[in-house]
């Protein structure tokens, strides 16, 4: 396994409602991962807790190997980098220039020139008050100052909401390049399924503030298909279930198909063509279709469960 | 390349096999520098993962090599190599067929005839 951005053990936090964890993760330096999950899964906690905004009750979170129960010292908050999911107010009343100067104060690697172009290429307006921008004005500007940065470690909470197509597509560019360029690690929440097919490497899965765990994203494409075949009535079909274990889903889709879902389309595929059934057609499912199932209890093949091998 | 998001072929396999097919054809010449990890990723809307591995086996074979700090490049395939792809392709192909023919009850003087049947309508032309 390669080596760890953020680590965390047994990490346990307690909200107005609910309990957080215990969580236990490992983020492979290097790499994308994205963090998904419905709304008050506790994603965001999670990355407050990256940043020592909030403490949890319980457990072990380690930075580059360490921990810092005493606070997360200067030199290592240099190297970090966040998007929070509602911009800071205090920055409000500058302008984009302004609110940079102060921040390239806090990281001796900000880098002037790419911020200039990164405001650029996003097109963000010049000499406005941040807090007279739109959402996803602001947006861009909290990317662009993130990125300029220059960070090791990059806590991204839903970064594109409110972006237009354009400026998220930017994004995307820009997010790539960094990680080309540098050897770097992003978290990054979002519910946009495109835009974890187009960046994440590893997908991490949060559901009511448990972590179901982190998945390769390639072995997830691929793992489940809708399979449809020709049965004549529901009867038949309920016979064809029990014949074909670890199917899901059966339903009849209109006079003589049937449909249902298999996580190894192959094996089912040779047994029903023993069985002289008729598959009409197949696809792979989508993946806020395969985040369903998961969260349902059919979970996928996981980092850890390949360690073990 | 063209991945097949439908397929139950892994990924991983797919972009391998034709990476290899387009290197040893000839297709991507050689001391072709190949796109980063992360670039190659993005294109193919996979993971650096599945990239850094194909990237490996295909090293292993000597397909391509990693100066550090330029990047991937295509090595020198070799005539002989691709000779034996060449074959071996073809090989499987025919083996394909003529299984196919066993499974219809197709007698061998059928076969060849229909063989060369095939073989001249396809050649006329580019002759």
């Amino acid at each position: 396994m390669a080596q760890l951005a953020i680590e965390l053990r047994n990490v346990s936090k307690k909200r107005r409602n609910k309990t957080i964890g215990p969580l236990n993760l490992g983020l492979p330096k290097g790499h994308i991962i994205a963090l998904v999950g419905q709304n008050g899964s506790g994603k965001s906690t999670l990355l407050q807790m990256l940043l020592q905004l909030t403490h949890p009750e319980e457990g072990e979170i380690l930075w580059f190997d360490k921990a810092h129960s005493e606070g997360i010292p200067i030199e290592v908050r240099q190297t970090m980098a966040y998007v929070p999911e509602n911009s800071l107010t205090e920055e409000n009343h500058w302008s984009a220039e302004e609110a940079a100067a102060f921040r390239s104060l806090w990281y001796p690697q900000w880098d002037q020139p790419y911020f200039q172009e990164l405001m650029h290429t996003f097109e963000v307006p010049r000499n406005i008050k941040l807090g007279k921008m739109s959402k996803g004005e602001r947006r861009k500007f909290e990317i662009a100052a993130t990125l300029a940065a220059k960070p090791q470690l990059l806590l991204l909470d839903e970064p594109s909401s409110g972006l237009d197509p354009f400026a998220w597509k930017a994004m995307i560019e820009a997010l790539r390049k960094y990680m080309d360029q540098h050897d770097a690690t992003i978290l990054i929440s979002t519910h946009i399924v495109d835009e974890v097919r187009r960046l994440a490497d590893y997908i991490v899965l949060m559901h009511k503030g448990q972590l179901l765990g982190m998945a390769d994203k390639d072995s997830l494409f691929g793992a489940w298909s809708e399979v449809w075949v020709n049965v004549a009535d529901q009867e038949e079909l309920a016979e064809l279930a029990t014949e074909l274990p670890g199917t899901l889903n059966h339903t009849m889709d209109g006079k003589g198909v049937a449909s249902f879902v298999t996580g190894q389309f192959e094996q089912i595929e040779k047994r029903l063509h023993h069985m002289g059934v008729k598959v009409v057609k197949s696809r792979v499912l989508e993946l806020d279709e395969i985040l369903g199932l998961w969260t349902q209890g059919y979970r996928p093949i996981l980092v850890d469960d390949k360690k073990g091998d | 390349m063209q991945i097949d998001e439908n397929s139950a072929e892994p990924l991983y396999h797919q972009i391998e096999t034709q990476l290899r097919s387009l290197i040893i054809s000839g297709v991507i010449a050689e001391g072709t520098l190949l796109p980063s990890i992360r670039e190659f990723a993005g294109d193919l809307k996979c993971s650096v993962i599945t990239v850094r591995r194909v990237y490996q086996d295909l090293e292993n074979e000597g397909l391509l090599r990693t100066r550090q700090g330029t990047g991937t490049f295509v090595s020198n395939v070799g005539e002989g190599a691709r000779e034996n792809y060449k074959r071996d392709a073809v090989t499987k192909a025919l083996e394909t067929a003529v299984d196919v023919a066993h499974s219809v009850q197709c007698t061998r003087e059928e076969l060849v005839e229909l063989f060369k049947e095939i073989v001249e309508r396809k050649y006329k032309g580019q002759e």
